[in-house]
């Protein structure tokens, strides 16, 4: 069923969409933020300044966005989609002229009140485009190669240009959120296959080559590998974020030291504390049954978008909700296996507590956008 | 489309007649009928979709139990304490191991200072303390302090390095936001001496609370991995040097160059057997303890940092005479009392060979050395042979950079002629056409006198005695080339050689610098050198000295030949170092002569 075959009567109108909102998500989005707000109050020695005070400004900012993109139309979103995906891939261009060089890499647009960040924007649009794509495209073609080189290009072009920033962790993100997409989307399986296969037999050959006449890759590439398949051979370099962290989560044990307690962390043993490794905070304050607690809210957000896209016949809506579960997934279960050594550091914050603004934007954004489908799903008339 | 279209509704035509006998309607049919196919459909992609789904959160779950468990895992294991108030990661710190010379004296250690940085967020009175460090640290700017203070960045690096003085003052401010991280430096007590060889340290990766030192350059890059090897247990290098001969020898080329106006200088002293290397001198040098930044503009040899011992690749002149005729010797081609035709101009094609002063029409192959004849030396190249000279010189370790322990070793390339034609024969015969680096030259000679056995250089001390290397010349031709050698030295170009007692020997080799941008030599600037060996008949050691562009004014003429400058400075060399070497001066036969009877 596509959003012309909307009744559109049973879609609710003018302002009563309010009441029509995924509420208890809202709800989840909100608890998680709060236990970010907790943690950042921690990092600063029981202060509000300087990381509390400005990160609930940026949530309630955030939220705004994402009521307001939650009571437009879902079918407005559909039919701008390529537009914006366009739109994205031009900034992304365009910061690679004009962007502000930051912490060494190019990744920004000064706009003079805010620093536009489009590869966190691009996040968004790919997953856009791509539900659109598949909403336009017959079923039956799904998985003929022509139809699936479509959307590779689709998720390859704005992942080559993020990739040359550089911004490893955005890219990965980007492919990864994309080839859900196009799984859930379903593209046959053995396309998948053969991808993991041959990235496989690429990693294979990178490792193997090493020390030869052709390796693939630089020394230094080959140590950051060893370094995080064992970080005492680097205790002071890349290592030293693990080591401290992993050392910080054992600190906590099962129920933690308490609020305000944590040593490890406060004492700068972790670095970046209060932006990608700010998990350890709460591994160190709340313990196992913290962490395992913010483990369980993210998991049931994404049961909720699950739940919510089940319910939703309209292939977008629902498409785009996956997208946004996805991407959110993505986020967090790669941050927290960085943290705990089950992944190489790359610079993935956990969304919706990790201090930083564009990326809770972005974020919000992307749930209103799920809203919005949920609210605008079509409903069978009784 | 319009066949495709109404060929739907119209299949099979019989029931839709039948339909209509019985007074149905067949568009109603037609309709449901297709609704009921597009909701096969659906259901089909439907339970794809939530298959799909099902998959999706099956990763969530597993995502979950994965992450999940590791933070069991890790909330399990034993809490380490934090490292914090040890100075954490104190561990990684004293694992440079120390470089010593070959008595054991220290030539690299490392000493514990400290680092200042400041965290403002903590600082009590940021106007006071900017006020104060201005006042410790006056190279810092108070307003400059300020600034950074007041600008809201959580850290800041102040002094990399700072005393203990400085630190107690420091301390002394009393401001809880200034704080010290230990910084493990590299210190070498001897300052200047044996830079080249050291080479020199800096800081790697940088923590808060330690830094890594990583070599630079010299023995310290080359060794790099050896000594911060934890295995080793800060076990110290041990290297083939001798600090009071390394000292002895800088101070006299110093006052050697400085006394011939020369750009630079370089000696290399060498054991003829081990090929350990006990001096190696390069002026102008620097003090690796604040190691100068590389030159960006200008020519890299005339930095202090170029090391002229190992990477000045010279034409090094007739030094190599002596080397072409030990093959000749060695060979059978000629005996020492051959006479040679020295009658010259010799023309061949379009060059000219000449010598420096007309010697006659022949002259003894001894006397070719003596005398140096570039024509002599050319003659007998052409009956050895182009392969055959270039094979000894291969053999001889000229012709490849040396295996000398340095990190710039593999760098110093030696230039000889890619086609080696007849012509380059002869004049790489008499050292004209081949560049080589001092330290070539002294491992050429070793092996040379040594008896005949290949010698590799090397700057490691060697333990024990060291098995010879593989046989290049016979024992004979060996001996009789040192005797040459000793000659050049009582009758020939390096009269000023001589140090009584010490019987030493050598050969001199003077060589117009080429123009750096090309197109042929200067006229009055020459590379001087001087090999030598001591003592005759049995040499142990070897010594060479070059002066680049060095000038004795002094004369009538200005003299710029090895004999006036190189020679003399090798010889202060030798009388200063030979007793530290432990040889005993032998008063040679014929020395009682010398002694007048005052009365009678």
């Amino acid at each position: 069923m596509s959003y012309l075959e909307y009744h559109l009567r049973s879609v609710p109108g003018g302002p009563r969409k309010i009441l029509y909102l995924n509420w208890p998500l809202v709800l989840l989005l909100v608890t998680v933020a709060c236990i970010g707000f907790l943690m950042l109050y921690s990092v600063a020695g029981g202060s509000m300044t300087p990381w509390v005070l400005p990160q609930i400004k940026r949530f309630a900012l955030g939220m705004a966005i994402m009521f307001a993109i939650a009571l437009v139309p879902i079918w407005f979103w559909r039919n701008t989609a390529v537009l914006a995906y366009a739109g994205s891939v031009l900034l992304l261009l365009l910061v690679k002229f004009v962007g502000v060089t930051g912490m060494g890499a190019q990744r920004w647009i000064d706009l003079g009140f805010m620093r536009l960040q489009p590869s966190e924007l691009t996040k968004i649009t790919l997953v856009m485009v791509l539900a659109a794509y598949y909403d336009w495209l017959d079923l039956d073609k799904t998985s003929r190669p022509q139809w699936v080189a479509v959307p590779v290009a689709l998720i390859l072009l704005p992942t080559a240009l993020v990739i040359t920033q550089p911004d490893l962790g955005t890219a990965i993100l980007l492919v990864a959120g994309g080839a859900i997409m196009m799984f859930v989307a379903g593209v046959h399986w053995l396309y998948f296959a053969a991808v993991a296969l041959l990235s496989a037999g690429a990693v294979l050959a990178v490792l193997y080559s090493r020390g030869t006449e052709w390796q693939l890759l630089k020394d230094y590439q080959y140590r950051r590998i060893d370094v995080f398949l064992d970080p005492t051979l680097d205790p002071l370099g890349a290592g030293y974020n693990i080591t401290q962290a992993k050392i910080a989560l054992g600190s906590g044990g099962w129920s933690g030291r308490g609020f305000l307690q944590g040593t490890q962390s406060r004492l700068n043993f972790v670095p970046e504390k209060h932006t990608d490794f700010i998990l350890t905070i709460l591994a160190e304050e709340f313990g196992f049954v913290g962490t395992i607690s913010l483990l369980g809210l993210y998991i049931l957000i994404l049961f909720f978008c699950i739940a919510s896209a089940l319910r939703n016949p309209d292939r977008f809506g629902a498409l785009l909700t996956l997208g946004v579960a996805a991407s959110f997934f993505l986020f967090f279960a790669v941050n927290m296996s960085m943290v705990m050594g089950l992944a190489p550091v790359v610079g993935v914050p956990l969304p919706l507590v990790s201090w930083g603004g564009s990326a809770m934007l972005v974020l919000l954004a992307a749930f209103g956008l799920a809203q919005s489908a949920h609210v605008h799903r079509p409903r069978r008339m009784s | 489309m319009s066949r495709a279209a109404v060929r739907v509704p119209l299949r099979p035509l019989s029931r839709i007649l039948a339909a209509r006998r019985r007074g149905e309607d067949p568009a109603a049919i037609e309709r449901e009928n297709l609704r009921r196919r597009h909701e096969q459909m659906r259901d089909r992609t439907r339970r794809r979709a939530e298959g799909r789904l099902l998959a999706l959160g099956a990763l969530f779950v597993l995502a979950f139990f994965v992450v999940g468990l590791r933070m069991g895992m890790l909330a399990a294991s034993d809490p380490q304490e934090p490292r914090a108030s040890a100075g954490g990661g104190s561990a990684i710190i004293a694992q440079r191991a120390d470089i010593l010379d070959r008595n054991g004296r220290i030539l690299a250690t490392n000493l514990v200072t400290n680092a200042l940085y400041a965290q403002p967020p903590l600082m009590v009175d940021k106007e006071a303390a900017a006020r104060e460090l201005a006042r410790i640290f006056p190279d810092l700017d108070e307003a400059d302090l300020l600034k950074k203070f007041t600008s809201g960045r959580k850290f800041i690096w102040l002094k990399r390095r700072i005393s203990p003085e400085q630190q107690q003052l420091v301390h002394d401010i009393g401001d809880p936001g200034l704080l010290f991280g230990p910084r493990e430096m590299r210190l070498y007590p001897n300052g200047r001496l044996a830079a080249h060889v050291l080479g020199g340290a800096g800081f790697g990766r940088e923590g808060v609370h330690a830094a890594e030192i990583v070599g630079v350059a010299g023995v310290e890059k080359t060794f790099d991995a050896y000594l911060r090897d934890p295995a080793r247990n800060g076990q110290p290098l041990q290297l083939s040097l001798d600090l009071t001969i390394q000292a002895a020898a800088e101070r006299v080329l110093a006052g050697g160059m400085k006394l011939f106006g020369a750009r630079g200088a370089a000696a290399v002293l060498m054991d003829v057997r081990s090929g350990e290397i006990l001096a190696l001198v390069s002026l102008p040098d620097f003090d690796p303890n604040s190691r100068p930044a590389p030159p960006v503009r200008g020519p890299a040899a005339d930095s202090p940092l170029f090391n002229r011992a190992l990477q000045g690749v010279y034409e090094l002149g007739s030094v190599f005479k002596p080397l072409t005729i030990a093959l000749a010797l060695d060979s059978g081609l000629v005996r020492t009392d051959t006479m040679i035709d020295t009658g010259g101009p010799l023309r061949w094609g379009r060059f000219t060979i000449r010598d420096f002063r007309d010697y006659g029409d022949r002259l003894s192959v001894d006397k070719v050395v003596i005398k140096s004849s570039n024509i002599g030396t050319a003659r007998i190249a052409q009956q050895i042979g182009a392969e055959r000279l270039r094979g000894f010189f291969s053999r001889l370790g000229l012709l490849e950079p040396t295996p000398l322990e340095l990190i710039e070793a593999p760098g110093a390339r030696p230039l000889w002629p890619r086609k080696w034609s007849e012509i380059s024969t002869m004049t790489v015969a008499y050292g004209h056409g081949i560049a080589v680096s001092p330290v070539h030259l002294a491992a050429a000679y070793a092996t040379l006198v040594n008896g005949g056995t290949l010698v590799r250089p090397t700057l490691v001390r060697k333990e024990g005695p060291v098995a010879p290397g593989p046989r290049v010349l016979s024992p004979e031709t060996s001996r009789r080339i040192a005797q040459i050698l000793r000659r050049v030295v009582t009758e020939g170009t390096a009269s000023l050689a001589e140090v009584p007692g010490y019987r030493v020997g050598g050969k001199t080799g003077t060589a117009d610098k080429p123009k750096e941008r090309g197109g042929g030599y200067y006229e009055d600037r020459v590379i001087a050198t001087f090999a030598s060996v001591f003592p005759v008949p049995d040499p142990r050691y070897v010594l060479v000295v070059t002066l680049d562009e060095p000038e004795d004014a002094t004369g009538e003429e200005v003299r710029r030949t090895a004999g006036w400058t190189a020679v003399p400075v090798a010889a202060e060399m030798i009388r200063r170092i030979a007793p530290l070497l432990g040889l005993r001066p032998d008063v040679e036969q014929g020395a009682p002569d010398r002694l007048t009877l005052t009365s009678n």
